[in-house]
């Protein structure tokens, strides 16, 4: 990625000079707080072009800046919601190294573990920041917590490249149903939550529970125990290819283990094999595809999901966003873009609350903000593991936590990186090209020292760029 | 030339570190140092104001280990008295503690009786007849939904129920708002020993996530005098009582004065105690450190995962008996380590449910209900396992074939804290009924001595 200072620059002196013609910026409407451990930041005047690049994008950067000045805030929208710009050379050449991208997840098997999932870090880090598709890469990391993996259970360090690609990014801003459907199927799931066990007699429950809590209806939304072991039982058979001589690591029905009795899945019942008058008509598959199918069409995970984008990209959930965010779902049969567009379009978004970095967050926009240039390696993501997140290492279903009072424990990891970062100290990491000036208007934060090197530093360890 | 790396912890020793570059001359590198014994007489100078505070006469230290993913506790202490265990669990069940089929090393380790420890916790066992470790089983909290994320905020919050929604707050916080010392903002009051803050400390004032204790450093690249700048900054930036993050960055800090004051990376544990190498084990040991650092700790938070066995559980060993034998070296370590200060710190081990009485077909057990809770240490009268032993006949269990909850979860911690601390149980718990199993003396008619500050600098 080349950064035009001059390009910064400029758009630094336009930014300002557009903040003095309107006058007095919106300020953030005072929240009502959790008074306990949510406690926000005052509100404080932030340019929506920040504001629009710290939701939708990592933080910004001045081409971003330079984008939404050119094709104006719909056009810049548009364009992240289609997700269709090719990237620069320098990211596809050191994404293309990779093996986790290059390769099956049965070639993959040859490496150690720890260096497959040092490259699927390397990789997430590379696309968050250096990704033009900024809004792809945000969904990205929505629904890899939304559908976690943890690399470190088993084999799923070595499905989940393939799982990222081809269930999780490809479907990032498009259709839910069809990722539900592929994350249903791909190995790296079908690992994680045990269903790759799953068999008749006593059924494994951990993928179907998940499956109706965490990835479609949510809890109290409208399933029983009974549910979760009839769903159970519609899923006996859905495992990973490990036979001689097949395709390794792919997805495979086992007819042998599926329970081909009848079952009830919330209200709905599905007849056993025996009830067929053609019996090789029936397809034991189908059963958990009939589950999959309705908890897709569900209103409850209209809502739910709703909540969650509302929480992401607004930071508190809004009753009239989600009724409205729900209603395109059932409208549109789950279309991610379509529910989206209007809240990165409101104006509601400019007037939202605060919402507290994760450190991945965090870690990506201190990088963007300050142009460095980074091979996201094992020095990078030492400092992100200090600060709590390395990616794919959330041992739990449900995601990291969204919660500002799960981060604000320590600010001390943060500090340490924004100022390895600004002294060029990171290992595999560049000093930043841009000078404290620059990092202070993409930052929004002050210049506070005359040594440029401790001012770029202290802007990205400011309490202000905690937040987004 | 310019110093590569600086790391000043204040305390008086400052180290390079992460030489990244490797021309580096060992010239450069001695200058270094010599810079760093200039900056070692102004950090003393500039901090030697910062007193660390002697440990509060009447302050019990409470340590909880939340075993996260729910721990199954028929195999942790098991009913080998209820004959029905070992129908339920053909494979998995553990060997009774004379069966003379079974290997030795694959029996349990007799309590009492009826109830035997898992053969991976050899060191709990010796714990439990020594008098200094307790179980209760069969208990757990009111949430019937088996979601783990529903069950552990309950019992994070101290609620009952999913359905209590007035309580938001975490049962901990409540409990240091009790305190003496609520209305001071002392550092090190309240600590998790995580990168992330348990929903148990939720609103606790100055309470704050140590990832790690011994590392706790603020590095700053430069010179002596960039540190200097670079730390008043931060402490102007960063107000206390402000929002959560200035807050935060305040109490990090302040704790930050306080911990460089202690030589903590020259700690050596107290009567030969060996700290397994594990998550669990650094943080029981940093915890160790900051009790006989006499900093003030009241309350540590600390989370052990993996306990979510669906597939692969193992019976004697595999999957939960390497996690039981991690939590069983980790508390002998940390019990030895305290050695007579033991008295005055009371730990817990507890889960958010049980698991399902019957094994599924992948050699594991799904979500149940009622599970084991383990207290050590200040006032328990250890050597027993307390509760009421609900059955496993299938008439005795809860749908769909779950060990039924016969004691409130709050019930034992209302009565740690009301015999450990100065706590009324009914404050920090709103709505529990009163009634203890009587599994503490009550600590609180007993003066107890001030613990020697062994790291005290």
């Amino acid at each position: 990625m080349e950064v035009n200072r001059r390009d910064l620059l400029k758009l630094g002196a336009a930014a300002g000079a557009v903040a003095l013609l309107q006058g007095c910026n919106k300020l953030l409407e005072p929240v009502e707080a959790d008074p306990l451990a949510q406690k926000l930041p005052e509100p404080r005047e932030v340019q929506p072009e920040l504001r629009l690049l710290n939701r939708v994008a990592f933080g910004p950067t001045a081409d971003d800046l330079h984008s939404i000045s050119h094709l104006g805030r719909e056009g810049y929208i548009d364009q992240q919601l289609k997700a269709s710009q090719s990237n620069s050379l320098g990211m596809n050449v050191r994404l293309s190294q990779l093996d986790v991208v290059q390769l099956e997840p049965s070639d993959l098997l040859d490496l150690p573990r720890e260096e497959v999932i040092r490259q699927l870090q390397q990789a997430g880090i590379l696309r968050a920041v250096y990704s033009k598709n900024q809004l792809q890469e945000r969904m990205v990391d929505f629904w890899s917590n939304h559908f976690n993996i943890y690399s470190r259970k088993g084999d799923t360090a070595f499905a989940k490249g393939m799982q990222e690609t081809e269930t999780i990014r490809k479907h990032a801003l498009g259709s839910f149903p069809k990722m539900l459907d592929a994350v249903a199927h791909s190995p790296a799931m079908l690992e994680y939550l045990d269903n790759s066990e799953n068999a008749k007699g006593v059924p494994n429950e951990n993928y179907a529970r998940e499956l109706m809590e965490l990835h479609t209806l949510g809890l109290g939304g409208g399933y029983t125990q009974r549910d979760v072991q009839e769903v159970a039982r519609c899923f006996t058979g859905w495992t990973i290819e490990t036979r001689f001589m097949r395709p390794q690591g792919h997805f495979r029905f086992d007819e042998t283990t599926h329970d081909e009795e009848s079952k009830v899945v919330l209200g709905e019942r599905i007849p056993a094999k025996s009830e067929y008058a053609d019996p090789s008509v029936y397809r034991g598959e189908r059963d958990a595809e009939i589950v999959l199918h309705k908890l897709a069409n569900h209103r409850s995970t209209a809502r739910f999901i709703s909540r969650k984008l509302c929480r992401y990209f607004l930071g508190e959930e809004s009753p009239k966003w989600i009724d409205d965010i729900s209603a395109t779902y059932l409208r549109t049969g789950g279309d991610i873009a379509q529910m989206i567009r209007p809240l990165l379009l409101s104006k509601d978004l400019d007037k939202a609350p605060p919402i507290l970095k994760r450190p991945f967050d965090y870690m990506v926009s201190c990088l963007r903000v300050a142009g460095a240039q980074t091979d996201a390696g094992e020095a990078v993501q030492k400092h992100l593991a200090t600060m709590g997140e390395p990616l794919y290492e959330w041992p739990m279903p449900d995601g990291y936590p969204d919660k500002t009072a799960a981060w604000s424990g320590t600010m001390l990891p943060r500090w340490n990186f924004a100022f390895a970062l600004a002294a060029g100290q990171v290992g595999g990491t560049e000093k930043p090209k841009l000078n404290a000036a620059q990092i202070s208007v993409l930052a929004n934060a002050p210049v506070l020292s005359q040594n440029d090197e401790l001012a770029s530093a202290l802007c990205l360890a400011s309490p202000e760029f905690q937040w987004r | 030339m310019r110093a590569d790396w600086w790391s000043c912890d204040g305390g008086g020793r400052s180290r390079t570190a992460h030489l990244e570059r490797p021309e580096i001359s060992r010239r450069a590198l001695l200058g270094t140092a010599a810079l760093g014994a200039v900056w070692w007489m102004s950090a003393r100078n500039a901090l030697s104001q910062v007193a660390v505070r002697p440990r509060s006469r009447e302050g019990n230290t409470l340590v909880v280990i939340f075993l996260r993913g729910g721990a199954d506790g028929l195999n942790i202490v098991v009913p080998y008295g209820d004959g029905d265990y070992f129908t339920h669990r053909p494979t998995l069940a553990i060997a009774a503690p004379r069966n003379g089929a079974a290997s030795e090393k694959d029996r349990s380790l007799d309590l009492d009786g009826f109830f035997a420890l898992h053969p991976a916790m050899k060191d709990m066992h010796g714990l439990f007849h020594s008098g200094k470790l307790a179980a209760v089983h069969a208990c757990g909290s009111g949430d019937k939904t088996r979601s783990h994320f529903d069950a552990m905020s309950v019992m994070e919050r101290g609620a009952f129920e999913g359905s209590s929604g007035s309580i938001s707050s975490g049962w901990l916080a409540r409990y240091l708002n009790t305190t003496a010392d609520a209305a001071h903002d002392k550092p090190l009051r309240a600590v998790a020993l995580s990168a992330t803050m348990p929903d148990s400390l939720r609103g606790a004032p100055g309470a704050i996530a140590l990832e790690t204790v011994s590392d706790f450093a603020l590095n700053i690249p430069g010179d002596a005098g960039t540190y200097v700048e670079a730390k008043a900054t931060l402490e102007s930036m960063y107000a206390p009582s402000k929002d959560a993050v200035q807050s935060a960055g305040h109490q990090t800090l302040t704790v930050l004065d306080t911990l460089n004051r202690l030589d903590l990376k020259s700690y050596r544990p107290d009567n030969g105690a060996v700290y397994p190498k594990s998550d669990l084990g650094d943080g029981l040991k940093g915890v160790a450190m900051l009790i006989k650092a006499g900093v003030g700790l009241e309350v540590a938070c600390l989370d052990r995962g993996g306990w979510d066995t669906h597939f692969g559980q193992g019976g004697s060993t595999g999957l939960q008996a390497g996690l039981l034998s991690d939590l069983s070296a980790c508390l002998a370590a940390f019990a030895a380590d305290l050695g007579t200060l033991s008295s005055q710190v009371t730990t817990v081990a507890m889960t958010e449910f049980g698991r399902r009485a019957k094994e599924n077909s992948t050699l594991g057990t799904d979500h149940g209900r009622a599970s084991v809770m383990f207290l050590m240490g200040g006032g328990i009268r250890g050597g027993k396992v307390y509760g009421k032993w609900p059955g496993l006949r299938e008439d005795q269990l809860e749908d769909p074939g779950d060990l039924k909850v016969t004691t409130d979860y709050r019930t034992v911690l209302g009565e740690v804290l009301e015999k450990s601390t100065a706590a009324t149980a009914q404050n920090v718990f709103p709505g529990l009924t009163a009634g203890t199993l009587g599994i503490l003396r009550d600590m609180n008619q007993r003066m107890v001595p001030t613990p020697a500050s062994s790291l005290d600098g």
